[in-house]
């Protein structure tokens, strides 16, 4: 980048808006910016595997949903249970997940592969509805004690406190998108970007296919269940419906399409279009399925490129030198 | 007769009713699929606006046979409007466009059906004489049930007359192989493609319509009888219809003979046989491997 200070600047200002959030917003808008920021996490791990391996997911909603019911869970049948294991068991919870399913996935690739994630996700969704003894039903799990977030020496946050834990989630879920970020810089990432664009050309390289296939999975459904672990210790809820249901699968896609898929940025910008979207119109009607489906249609038909390749037409034409190549931006 | 043989031969028809609507419905999606390659995440919302549509015919004209008629049509005819003027703009620009557009069109049809109709589940009666029992060889047997088998079979018999003996049929088999091939003959493969888009809708719409009476018409429809659709489909292999017709009834007895022995496992019943096959077979039983 050739503007490196200004680089810096935007990046702080980014930052002091972001710890200032919630005493200038109030808890209100906090609380919204930290459902927008899990949805965030959530649509990133699905677009690691749509944009970067060129994997259609129709279940995401599984992994998100054991995720949050990992930690829900865990928190309501052992005692005194601290904060830090219980994600990790949500996470874990849905790694495993994974482990089970990619011997099944990985072998398919384009619709049957959406196909599959979508009839596990519904079979996920029927366990959770019939295991009552296990996940409570309809009902869900709620209600369980929240440990404060505690490392001995070092901090103490009690996380009920709804401005406590929007700093713990801002935490919890950039790092996470940043190990996602630093997982596409890796050579790991450019062989992801190969099996999306020419995946016999990497076998023939040598790379083994399924294999890749299943880590990518692996850690896509991971992180997307440590955005389902947040989740539920932010509603201090998880329910079957809200968790695990086609709604649930269909929102980081839409969010993806929206903000973008070639880009990594895209599911975050996805993710905030959408939630302002949501705020503004399930204040006028309870019909918000039919807007959001109307704007996936319309982007889908004129700007299949979503609002990140929206903004880099825009940065295209009015801020690179005259003499910049076009095509070059295009491929980066 | 003893009274378990009643039992299981009624679980039976049930079981065989509910696989000849898994039939109607993924017929159309097998046979879309099959064709264009795109799997239609609306089709299930489709077959609910055939139920939606049922009802509204019976309420103006109060005729089921009409509604019968009139309600798949207007589906049908969504459909082809769906695929001319949003499908086929996206059909060069491979196939993730398409699935997720439909995604879009099965929401907004959500979404209307909800605004137009409400939440609340609606009733559909049928006429008189599809009402009530009939005795066949001492046994009684619930008409509408027999009226739903009878219904499926009739339409597979004409669709099956349609694809092998004329020349429509020849063309939609050919483009299902190879459709660049069908349209280099100089055949108008994309009025093929919006045809049996129509249909494929118009045999979810008949679904809906067939069972509209027995589930009653609500919102939840097209989660309910849809996803198992789509897993019959996924079983029986893409674009295989001989597949979706084993499968379904394989499936609708599944479920019925499900409740009645294992009521617990009875919803997991389908997804452990889906899971069982595609281990075993990825492309579905009778799905070809590429």
């Amino acid at each position: 980048m050739k503007n490196r200070p200004v680089k810096v600047i935007l990046w702080a200002l980014f930052l002091g808006v972001l710890v200032f959030y919630p005493s200038l917003f109030g808890l209100y808008f906090t609380n919204i910016f930290v459902i927008f920021s899990i949805y965030a996490l959530y649509a990133t791990t699905f677009n690691y595997l749509l944009g970067y391996t060129g994997l259609l997911s129709f279940g995401h909603a599984m992994f998100f949903g054991i995720g949050g019911y990992g930690t829900a869970i865990a928190l309501e049948r052992i005692q005194g249970l601290p904060l830090l294991p219980a994600i990790i068991i949500g996470t874990l919870a849905a790694v495993m997940l994974a482990l089970i399913l990619c011997p099944l996935l990985v072998r398919v690739s384009g619709t049957a592969f959406a196909m599959l994630t979508l009839a596990f996700g519904q079979l996920m969704h029927v366990l959770a509805l019939k295991l009552r003894w296990l996940t409570g039903g309809e009902d869900g799990v709620g209600g369980f004690p929240i440990p404060p977030f505690h490392i001995p020496g070092v901090i103490s946050l009690d996380i009920t406190d709804p401005k406590k834990f929007y700093y713990f989630a801002m935490v919890v879920l950039a790092l996470s998108m940043w190990v996602i970020w630093f997982f596409t810089k890796t050579p790991f990432g450019s062989i992801q970007t190969g099996i999306r664009d020419n995946p016999r050309r990497v076998e023939y390289l040598g790379f083994k296919l399924p294999h890749t296939k299943a880590v990518v999975f692996i850690i896509s459904g991971g992180f997307a269940g440590v955005a389902g672990s947040i989740y539920a210790l932010f509603q201090n809820l998880i329910s079957a419906d809200d968790a695990f249901g086609i709604g649930n699968s269909f929102a980081p896609i839409i969010m993806t399409v929206v903000g973008g898929i070639e880009s990594f940025f895209g599911p975050i910008f996805g993710s905030a279009i959408l939630s302002f979207i949501d705020e503004l119109t399930s204040r006028y009607t309870e019909r918000v399925e039919i807007v959001t489906g109307l704007i996936l249609i319309l982007v889908i038909m004129f700007a299949p490129k979503g609002f990140s390749g929206f903004l880099r037409f825009m940065r295209g034409k009015w801020l690179s030198p005259p003499n910049a190549n076009p095509a070059l931006e295009e491929t980066k | 007769m003893e009274s378990d043989t009643v039992l299981y031969i009624s679980q039976a028809m049930h079981g065989l009713a509910y696989g000849m609507v898994l039939f109607l419905v993924s017929a159309g999606l097998t046979l879309i699929f099959g064709m264009m390659g795109i799997l239609n995440i609306a089709h299930a919302s489709f077959f609910m606006l055939g139920a939606y549509f049922c009802y509204q015919v019976l309420s103006m004209t109060g005729n089921f046979w009409v509604s019968l008629i009139v309600a798949p049509v207007i589906v049908g005819l969504l459909g082809v409007l769906c695929e001319r003027y949003l499908l086929r703009k996206l059909h060069a620009y491979g196939h993730v466009g398409e699935l997720l557009l439909t995604v879009g069109i099965g929401m907004v049809i959500l979404g209307s059906v909800k605004i137009f109709w409400g939440t609340e589940s609606l009733p559909v009666t049928v006429p008189q004489i599809l009402k009530g029992l009939v005795k066949l060889g001492g046994l009684e047997y619930p008409i509408y049930r027999l009226f739903i088998i009878a219904l499926a079979l009739v339409i597979l018999a004409i669709m099956g007359l349609i694809l092998y003996k004329t020349r429509l049929g020849m063309i939609v088999r050919g483009a299902v192989s190879d459709a660049e091939m069908v349209n280099a003959l100089g055949i108008n493969v994309p009025a093929v493609f919006m045809f049996v888009f129509g249909f494929g809708t118009w045999l979810a719409g008949v679904g809906g319509v067939a069972v509209a009476p027995i589930l009653t018409v609500y919102p939840g429809l097209s989660d309910q009888v849809g996803m198992d659709a789509f897993v019959v489909v996924v079983t029986a292999g893409f674009g295989s219809l001989k597949g979706a017709f084993i499968v379904s009834i394989i499936f609708g007895l599944l479920s019925s003979f499900g409740v009645q022995f294992v009521p617990k496992l009875a919803p997991v019943l389908m997804f452990g046989f889906m899971a069982i096959v595609l281990a075993l077979k990825p492309a579905g039983i009778f799905g070809e491997t590429e």
